[in-house]
């Protein structure tokens, strides 16, 4: 009994492939899947592995993945937003009107625009936790609101075009040549930094550390990783802003999740709210940032939007209702394998969810196939990625994580 | 359990010193309920009580009157001797009174580091909040499992992936990560198997030796409370039933004490 195995040193546990499959490789269905989509476009089209091609379809993945990241937080906490592309429609709109009408500075409109989603996102927070009334119906209803009000600030011609202010540049920006690079070293070099000073406090801890495992092959991977993104990107024009916008924000928040306290309470009151408010941990709050940060999130990615269409209008946040912008951002976040049910997902699932949904939207497009085809493989790609996630839990006998 | 006399010696030394906990004519009422009548308890160091009684006996009230989740209408409440005043769990926290709740309260997604610290992680500045000093955490952490001879613990696994066991010891763990006097356990061994009840049982019994005071609300009294703890209190009604040394009496016995029926009176099951 417990007599007998008191002085074992702590198992180096070797994990069977289930564990790992339900864990550390959790994304490794989706890696496959993309790549399969890919392998599948690539016969179908011989433009679709053209650089050109592979850098548009990463900028039309922006966007959504953009939305799917500011999501994530909220589904964590085990809440959702269904206000996400009215707020990225209502405050692009709002942006637009300040710059075109009241002459404000976008440097100026850019921020607040941010921050009125921001503070759109915490009101139906405080809606939530301190009425009650689940995030559910909050968001729908406002929602919806927020469209009637997108309408209200929309002039009679229905839509600002935003040529000639610069924020028309944000998309059309790329960083090529030797810029390019720099951003690649200057990321790798960022990532290498946060992992060596992780091994270098766990080795000053007295805990044994694998350099190899902990630093080296991370560090390489993340490098091969980049330079094949950023040869490909260079190939064509160089990497796209809004590209490397999105980069830095899977960064910021990978870093968020993994490594601050705040990212930490965010897994636990998704995961057991009350044994969290025990703990001492203030659960509104933690909720109230996480609406927060997805409603900051979905405005920065509706000004990113607008740059791309040259302005906005009706059609600005997916349109009435959200339209395909706001079921996108979702099933990007849920096929990339964030947890309706709170409490389990990791940042890189806003990457590969949302180049799922683009590469499937890119690829019928150049196979010439119509928009409804489309939308019903969009479709049921996500019930065959939740489906498939489903089965890995029961196979390997492991609860949603 | 096979260190068992030990403890109960420890307990006989230890009843000479003044008490960790006494509470003595405590009342409870809530609204027109009466739940304690003047119930009193005393937790000395190094001791395992065991509080049991029937549904509605006030074990329940009596341990969240410890541990400062309910407040007593009226009674006595020292600690080490001197009068105190536990208005919440926080209160009893400082004071160096910790609570293992039955359902645990750990989050199944978090490892059991994560767990161990949740809501006290050890933390540095950082971009956007207080960084977690993991390193620290999980140093300290591996401190606390051996000491309590858990250290084959895995720290880095889902405690969602653990047994019952395992995940009733990472509560325990985390109670007395903060080196606490007296822990209270609200059944803790309730959904266990047989063996890892023994298991639970063991651990408690090392943590009395290091000088902790054990209160354990247990209602699994011919296999637990009979085997594992050093001094049973018996509550009935809101009051004190009766109080025996562990090792004098029956399981039948304690029953019979809980439902108040007489000698012979046999409903173990």
């Amino acid at each position: 009994m417990a007599e007998a195995i008191t002085s074992a040193p702590p198992l180096v546990r070797r994990r069977s492939i289930g564990e790992l499959l339900a864990r550390d490789l959790r994304a490794l269905p989706i890696v496959i899947g993309l790549v399969a989509l890919w392998i599948f476009f690539a016969t179908q089209s011989d433009v679709f592995l053209t650089a050109r091609n592979l850098s548009n379809l990463l900028v039309q993945s922006t966007v959504v993945g953009i939305m799917a990241l500011g999501i994530m937080f909220v589904l964590l906490v085990k809440e959702i937003d269904l206000s996400v592309a009215a707020i990225n429609g209502v405050t692009s709109v709002f942006m637009a009107k300040i710059i075109v009408e009241a002459g404000v500075n976008p440097w100026v409109a850019v921020p607040l625009a941010i921050l009125l989603g921001a503070l759109i996102g915490s009101l139906s927070a405080r809606w939530v936790t301190y009425v009650g009334v689940p995030s559910f119906v909050v968001t729908l209803g406002l929602g919806l609101a927020l469209n009637g009000l997108q309408l209200i600030l929309l002039p009679a011609t229905a839509r600002y075009s935003l040529n000639g202010t610069g924020l028309e540049k944000i998309a059309l920006i790329n960083i090529s040549g030797n810029g390019a690079w720099l951003v690649l070293a200057i990321g790798v070099l960022a990532f290498a930094t946060l992992v060596l000073s992780e091994a270098t406090s766990r080795t000053k801890a007295g805990l044994e550390t694998p350099m190899m495992r902990a630093v080296i092959l991370p560090v390489a991977a993340a490098a091969v990783f980049g330079l094949i993104v950023v040869s490909i990107l260079s190939a064509h024009k160089g990497i796209p802003l809004i590209v490397l916008i999105f980069g830095i924000l899977l960064g910021l928040g990978g870093y968020v999740l993994k490594q601050t306290q705040f990212g930490l309470y965010l897994y636990a009151v998704g995961n057991n709210d009350e044994a969290a408010r025990r703990s001492g941990i203030k659960v509104h709050q933690i909720k109230m940032a996480a609406f927060a940060i997805a409603g900051g999130v979905a405005a920065l990615a509706g000004v990113i939007a607008a740059s791309r269409t040259l302005g906005v209008g009706v059609f600005s946040g997916g349109g009435v209702g959200g339209g395909t912008l706001l079921l996108e951002s979702i099933a990007a976040a849920v096929i990339g394998g964030v947890s309706l049910f709170g409490g389990r997902g990791s940042i890189h699932a806003a990457l590969l969810g949302a180049l799922v949904i683009g590469t499937v939207s890119n690829g019928l497009n150049l196979m010439g196939v119509e928009n409804e085809i489309r939308l019903i493989v969009t479709g049921l790609l996500l019930v065959l990625a939740v489906s498939i996630d489903k089965l890995i839990e029961k196979a390997t006998g492991q609860q949603s994580f | 359990m096979t260190d068992m006399s030990v403890g109960r010696e420890r307990h006989v030394q230890a009843q000479g010193a003044a008490p960790l906990i006494s509470m003595r004519n405590i009342h409870k009422k809530f609204g027109s309920l009466h739940a304690l009548r003047g119930a009193s308890l005393d937790v000395h160091a190094g001791e395992v009580v065991a509080l049991v009684g029937d549904n509605g006996a006030g074990k329940s009230t009596m341990v969240k009157v410890m541990a400062g989740a309910h407040m007593a209408t009226s009674g006595e409440y020292d600690f080490e001797g001197k009068p105190v005043k536990i208005n919440s769990p926080t209160d009893a926290n400082a004071l160096g009174i910790q609570t293992v709740y039955q359902d645990l309260a750990l989050c199944s997604n978090l490892d059991a580091v994560q767990n161990l610290f949740l809501g006290r992680e050890l933390t540095g500045s950082g971009l956007f909040g207080r960084r977690i000093k993991r390193a620290e955490c999980e140093v300290k952490a591996r401190e606390v499992l051996s000491r309590m001879r858990l250290g084959n613990l895995s720290l880095t696994r889902p405690v969602g992936a653990m047994s019952g066991g395992q995940r009733q010891n990472i509560a325990i763990a985390r109670s007395i990560l903060w080196t606490p006097k007296v822990v209270i356990l609200d059944e803790p061994t309730a959904a266990l198997s047989h063996s890892a009840a023994e298991q639970v049982g063991d651990l408690i019994r090392r943590l009395a030796d290091q000088g902790l005071g054990i209160v354990v609300v247990s209602h699994d009294i011919h296999n637990f409370v009979v085997n594992a703890t050093d001094r049973i209190e018996v509550m009935r009604l809101g009051a004190n039933a009766a109080s025996f040394r562990t090792g004098d009496v029956t399981g039948e016995q304690v029953v019979n004490a809980m439902v108040g029926g007489n000698e012979g009176v046999n409903l173990a099951g």
